[in-house]
């Protein structure tokens, strides 16, 4: 299954190393990061979006931003929940593999359009780094893991399950999916996770780690996690989905200039203090910065206007925002 | 570019950095019975504590505030008037607050689950901090980032963590899949049975290259690589990968390196795949390393591990003493060829790696020289 957002519409992601934390004041004076030294554009070469159950977000995107409604539905379409994972990836692979995990591969599976079925790769490519955004992925396993052991003795747990208590367990399981032998990476700060996610991929790219970065932000929302993030973030309810970008060090196909962020107003703002799927639809949590992105990209495709701002963070965790741009029509 | 670990704070079970090394030297062992959970439940009968007298849930993040104070206070360098970020590398977070709230213990607010509040609050001033859970190689995967932020320009220090307290759920996972309970951690051993977790958190300040002040060690470079090979076994060709990336960024040969500060986790697939990559990218090139490795006294302290490596490195260029490999008494038969140090081992090195392989095939190499 291939979604229509696997398609290539070139579009220059810029980050920068401009940061808000709401809770602590900025430094001031000599402290204050100097002009270019933040981390240049970079190409967002694929993306696509994995989340179930999103026709109302789209409806409310397309209502909102003014852009047709159907490339939205379109991007949105066919993100089947975890326990049917095989209808993208097939069959083979998916023992005892975490709904997280599940939902990570069906995005990266749909961003590079692969058929189903789970691919084979010839060798391994040190050039392609991943770096994962999640928070909940394993606390499921963690959970019912101890609850095992207290009523059943260690002997009782599964031995499937035991790569499922390493939290880095979505970002292997992707490498070994796919070949992918660069750095690879998983982020576990909370709502800021997803751009610190693409902020980390810009500087593999900068520092010659990696020619092509996959980054995907996948929270799940079973009821160990539901509980957990209701906690702690009680006004918008948890939602599973995941969102995979590719990100490459080729030449910017616009022109490459840098603005810093805050910059110029731009048309379309995503995130807390714009268009924010969290409030309107449910909340991504770590992987929010990367749905956020991959919504930003669907829109421009669709024919908005750029540049894009895009955030996401919160009081506790701090804020954090990207700048994407539109890249040339002749590229398209 | 290389860059300048000006302080470095640690705190395993043996104490803190210099405590930690004095012990190393003398062959002493931190192991002691588990305190955490049930042995007979979950196969495994001891461990490398931290006896802090403190609650089990939130001892990674108190011990990693304890490590970062430490460390800034030691640096000089105030959080809030220079471009500061702090990188946290973690296996297992603080899952240890899930473990309890599964076992009808409290809720708890979600952002504690990552140390960015906690680690805020340990130092004043500071404001951007990452938490990175990458398994037993976090904190060599945190070190290759900081030096990428220095080295583009992106900060004028950056904090380098690493932390983690044994949790039940690991615990379980490393009973299941052992015959017998293991008694010790036994780095290169023949007779080895497997690994045992250990309690630790470490903390370290890096500054750019050009930096003045005085400074501990000189970090040349990390290398990074992931297997993409088997989900649980490690890869030869992986960790061989990272070696050769260390040693490509820091612009220098396989056979410059001295010492090499193991992962060694007495395993029955890690020893004998980090004995070959060795073999494979020093030795075949010309090295002849004096190899030691430290978990057989502190345990794997996960997260926390590639930072206590780095601090014994460090040690290791300023003292001339490098200690033995606690807990081996004949060497397996794939590290025929591999000079491991079997007592206090007098070594002027010039250069020194120091190497760090987590779950899923995640492998980190540091190239460390004298400041």
């Amino acid at each position: 299954m291939s979604s229509p957002a696997a398609d290539h519409l070139p579009v220059v992601a810029r980050t920068t190393a401009a940061r808000t934390d709401s809770s602590v004041p900025a430094p001031s004076g000599d402290a204050a990061p100097a002009p270019g030294t933040g981390p240049t554009g970079v190409r967002l070469a694929r993306w696509a979006l994995h989340l179930p159950d999103s026709d109302a977000l789209a409806a409310d995107l397309a209502d909102w931003s003014g852009v047709a409604a159907r490339p939205l539905f379109a991007a949105l379409r066919g993100a089947v929940p975890a326990d049917r994972a095989r209808e993208v990836l097939g069959p083979k692979g998916l023992l005892a593999k975490e709904p997280a995990t599940r939902l990570a591969l069906c995005a990266v599976h749909r961003a590079f359009g692969l058929p189903r079925g789970r691919p084979a790769p010839v060798q391994v490519d040190p050039g392609v780094a991943v770096v994962v955004a999640s928070n909940l992925g394993n606390v499921a396993t963690v959970a019912d893991v101890i609850r095992t052991v207290r009523r059943d003795g260690g002997r009782a747990v599964s031995p499937l399950t035991a790569p499922n208590a390493s939290s880095n367990v979505v970002a292997s399981t992707i490498a070994l999916w796919y070949g992918f032998g660069g750095p690879n990476l998983m982020i576990c700060s909370g709502s800021t996770a997803g751009l610190d996610a693409i902020d980390t991929a810009v500087r593999l790219l900068r520092a010659r780690r990696a020619t092509r970065v996959i980054v995907v932000g996948v929270e799940p929302a079973d009821e160990v996690a539901t509980d957990l993030h209701r906690a702690g973030r009680p006004a918008a309810p948890l939602r599973a989905g995941a969102a995979c970008l590719v990100l490459t060090a080729e030449p910017a196909v616009a022109e490459p200039t840098v603005r810093p962020e805050p910059g110029p107003p731009a048309p379309y703002r995503l995130g807390p203090d714009g268009f924010d799927p969290a409030a309107r639809w449910g909340d991504c949590y770590g992987a929010a910065g990367v749905v956020n992105v991959a919504l930003a990209a669907t829109l421009l495709a669709a024919g908005a206007p750029g540049p894009v701002s895009v955030g996401c963070g919160d009081d506790i965790d701090g804020r954090r925002a990207v700048r994407l741009d539109e890249g040339r029509r002749a590229d398209r | 570019m290389p860059a300048r670990l000006v302080a470095s704070a640690v705190r395993t079970c043996l104490g803190d950095g210099a405590e930690t090394f004095a012990a190393l030297l003398a062959g002493r062992s931190g192991l002691g019975p588990l305190r955490h959970g049930d042995p007979a439940a979950l196969n495994v009968a001891h461990g490398y504590h931290i006896d802090d007298g403190g609650a089990r849930v939130w001892a990674a993040s108190r011990w990693l505030a304890d490590c970062a104070r430490r460390a800034i206070a030691a640096s000089g360098i105030d959080p809030a008037a220079r471009r500061m970020v702090a990188l946290v590398g973690t296996g297992l977070r603080e899952l240890a607050a899930v473990e309890a709230l599964a076992s009808s213990g409290p809720r708890f607010p979600l952002h504690r689950l990552h140390f960015g509040d906690v680690l805020r609050e340990a130092v004043p001033g500071l404001r951007t901090v990452l938490t990175l859970s990458n398994a037993c190689s976090a904190g060599g995967h945190v070190l290759a980032l900081a030096e990428d932020h220095l080295t583009l320009g992106e900060a004028d220090a950056v904090l380098v963590c690493g932390t983690d307290a044994t949790t039940e759920s690991m615990l379980a996972m490393i009973g299941r899949v052992a015959d017998q309970p293991t008694d010790a951690v036994r780095p290169f051993d023949a007779d080895r049975q497997g690994v045992l977790l250990g309690d630790g958190a470490a903390a370290a300040v890096l500054v750019p290259d050009d930096d003045t002040r005085p400074a501990v060690a000189r970090i040349l470079a990390t290398g990074l690589s992931c297997d993409a090979h088997h989900e649980t076994a490690p890869s030869v060709t992986g960790i061989g990968r990272a070696m050769r990336d260390a040693l490509s960024r820091a612009g220098r040969v396989a056979s410059e390196v001295d010492l090499v500060v193991a992962h060694g986790t007495g395993t029955a697939l890690n020893d004998p795949a980090e004995c070959a990559a060795l073999r494979q990218v020093l030795v075949a090139a010309g090295g002849d390393p004096v190899v030691t490795a430290v978990k057989g006294a502190v345990g794997h302290t996960s997260g926390a591990a590639a930072m206590v490596n780095l601090d014994v490195a460090a040690r290791c260029l300023t003292s001339g003493q490098v200690p033995p490999v606690v807990g081996l008494r004949r060497p397996l038969p794939d590290g025929s060829g591999l000079r491991f140090a079997t007592g206090p081992t007098a070594l002027a090195p010039g250069l020194v790696q120091s190497e760090a392989f987590g779950f899923g095939g995640v492998n980190a190499v540091t190239l460390v020289e004298s400041a």
